[in-house]
């Protein structure tokens, strides 16, 4: 809170991002009830609703790992009794419900200023399998993040990659249309990258657009991608511990 | 003979600033292209995020038959001038991304002290090597599609270069705005952020949108004169009188932000330095 105005261009920005994309579809939809077999109101749904997964899913702080290491601030918590890995689940934990909070609010201003029409869920296990599938988002992000930041270990040039990945999944996430309106073989490249289970895979749960079966296919591809990215994020910490140099020291 | 020596003095002015901007850039290309890799991937990155968006837009297109109107070329030739605005304007105003830390450090102290206009150096003082690159696809993109788009007077094309040139107008006086502001409240890293977000509704013609958001892309925040009229003037769908009033904006706009920047100036506290 040290620089406010600051803080409330972050929040104005947030809501300027989900307008973007929610007055693009509302228009696209002024002239049709039905596009890409979706409702006007699934639509909508969909798109407000990937801001608040997106918040929860994709707010992390481990953005900073790999500037620590580049800065050798890293050794700080080396020699600290503290795992690395926890203190940033810790922190994520607190960023995520930071972030949870503001976006609730502004959601729910813009519910009563737009006046969307909604879709709201009435079978229970959708719920438990939507709450289900952003559990195994957030933890995938988290790992891959980690793992964009572990890159500093090798290389000073950590902004590079993340921008490439922010671009792969500002499209292949789903946050700005469904995937399931590309055509088929862009969509099966998008279900073959990790980056669909982030927004688009919670939110087809959520709409009741899959199955039982297909949400706990889903999810168990979900969770081989977790336990993927974590295998791949412990190897690389040791190998990266083994060349780390703590230069900047 | 006065006339002659102030025409002399401006010229020489003028020189000086092409000779200072071009060994800014220089310095600025020379930093950007100091990490090969770093560069090549920031330039996949944006090559690939100007791709995805035109593959969201053919898909969008020809599932829709066409948005208010608008064919798939006429959509894709506004994207194509949304990006040739917004990328020239990244080209030679990247510096204002990096200027609060200027005015927090107290370093524009430096800026000001040298014989050159500090506007000048906080606006174009780092031009990005890689935005200069991703022109050449943009152009080229820009006239095979405006061949395809439907006979094409030379009128119109003057009319569209001339809104292009004054939509590029437009975006500096935002980025002038956006300087006046670090230095107002020291506080802008989401300012300029903001500014491209909501000139990004401009990918698309402002014309789908709908009332009052419609209006205020046009009058209010001038997105819509910036990035649609010069496409629609090119396709004969501006009338003289809107032309006249874009440029009206334009000017009255880029004169806005100077009032502002200059107001700002009194404003510098000068701090940490």
């Amino acid at each position: 809170m040290t620089y406010r105005l600051n803080f409330v261009l972050w929040r104005v920005r947030w809501v300027i991002q989900r307008l973007v994309v929610y007055f693009l579809w509302w228009a696209i939809f002024s002239q049709r009830e039905e596009l890409f077999g979706y409702t006007q109101s699934a639509m909508l749904t969909y798109i407000l609703l990937s801001s608040i997964i997106g918040t929860i899913v994709l707010g992390t702080t481990t953005m900073s790992i790999g500037n620590m290491i580049n800065t050798g601030e890293l050794s700080n918590f080396l020699i600290r009794p503290l795992s690395f890995f926890r203190y940033f689940i810790a922190r994520d934990v607190g960023d995520k419900l930071m972030n949870l909070a503001f976006s609730t609010v502004e959601v729910l201003l813009l519910f009563v200023l737009l006046r969307p029409p909604i879709i709201v869920p009435t079978n229970p296990l959708i719920w438990v399998w939507f709450v289900v599938a952003i559990a195994i988002g957030v933890v995938m992000y988290f790992l891959f993040s980690f793992l964009l930041g572990i890159l500093g270990f090798w290389s000073a040039d950590i902004w590079a990659p993340r921008f490439l990945s922010f671009v792969m999944m500002e499209f292949f996430a789903g946050g700005l249309f469904p995937l399931d309106i590309l055509p088929t073989p862009l969509f099966a490249l998008s279900q073959s990258l990790p980056f669909s289970y982030f927004l688009f895979f919670p939110l087809k749960v959520y709409l009741g657009q899959l199955n039982s079966a297909g949400a706990i296919q889903g999810l168990m591809i979900g969770l081989l991608w977790c336990i993927g990215l974590w295998c791949l994020m412990q190897t690389m910490w040791k190998k990266g511990l083994r060349v780390y140099t703590a230069e900047g020291r | 003979m006065y006339i002659r020596q102030r025409a002399g003095k401006s010229m020489k002015h003028i020189g000086k600033y092409i000779h200072l901007w071009t060994k800014l850039t220089v310095n600025s290309f020379l930093v950007s292209l100091t990490s090969r890799l770093s560069a090549i991937l920031f330039f996949i990155g944006k090559l690939l995020r100007f791709v995805f968006f035109g593959v969201f837009l053919i898909v969008l297109f020809s599932k829709t038959q066409g948005i208010a109107d608008y064919t798939l070329m006429q959509g894709i030739f506004f994207f194509l001038t949304f990006n040739l605005i917004d990328t020239a304007t990244q080209l030679f105003f990247r510096e204002v991304y990096r200027f609060r830390q200027l005015v927090v450090s107290g370093d524009f102290d430096l800026v000001l002290i040298k014989p050159m206009n500090p506007l000048f150096r906080a606006l174009v003082g780092g031009a990005d090597p890689l935005d200069l690159l991703m022109l050449i696809p943009y152009v080229w993109a820009l006239i095979f599609v405006g061949r395809r788009v439907g006979d094409i007077t030379v009128t119109n094309a003057t009319i569209y270069g001339l809104l292009l040139a004054n939509g590029f107008i437009i975006a500096t006086g935002f980025h002038i705005l956006v300087l006046a502001l670090a230095i107002v409240t020291t506080e802008i890293d989401h300012a300029i952020m903001i500014y491209r977000d909501v000139t990004s509704m401009g990918r698309l013609p402002i014309d789908i949108y709908r009332e009052p958001l419609r209006s205020i892309l046009t009058f209010v925040v001038p997105v819509g004169v910036m990035m649609t009229f010069p496409a629609k003037a090119l396709f004969g769908f501006l009338s003289p009188g809107l032309i006249a009033m874009s440029l009206l904006v334009g000017g009255l706009f880029f004169l806005l932000s100077i009032r502002v920047w200059k107001y700002a100036l009194t404003k510098y506290a000068s701090a940490s330095s």
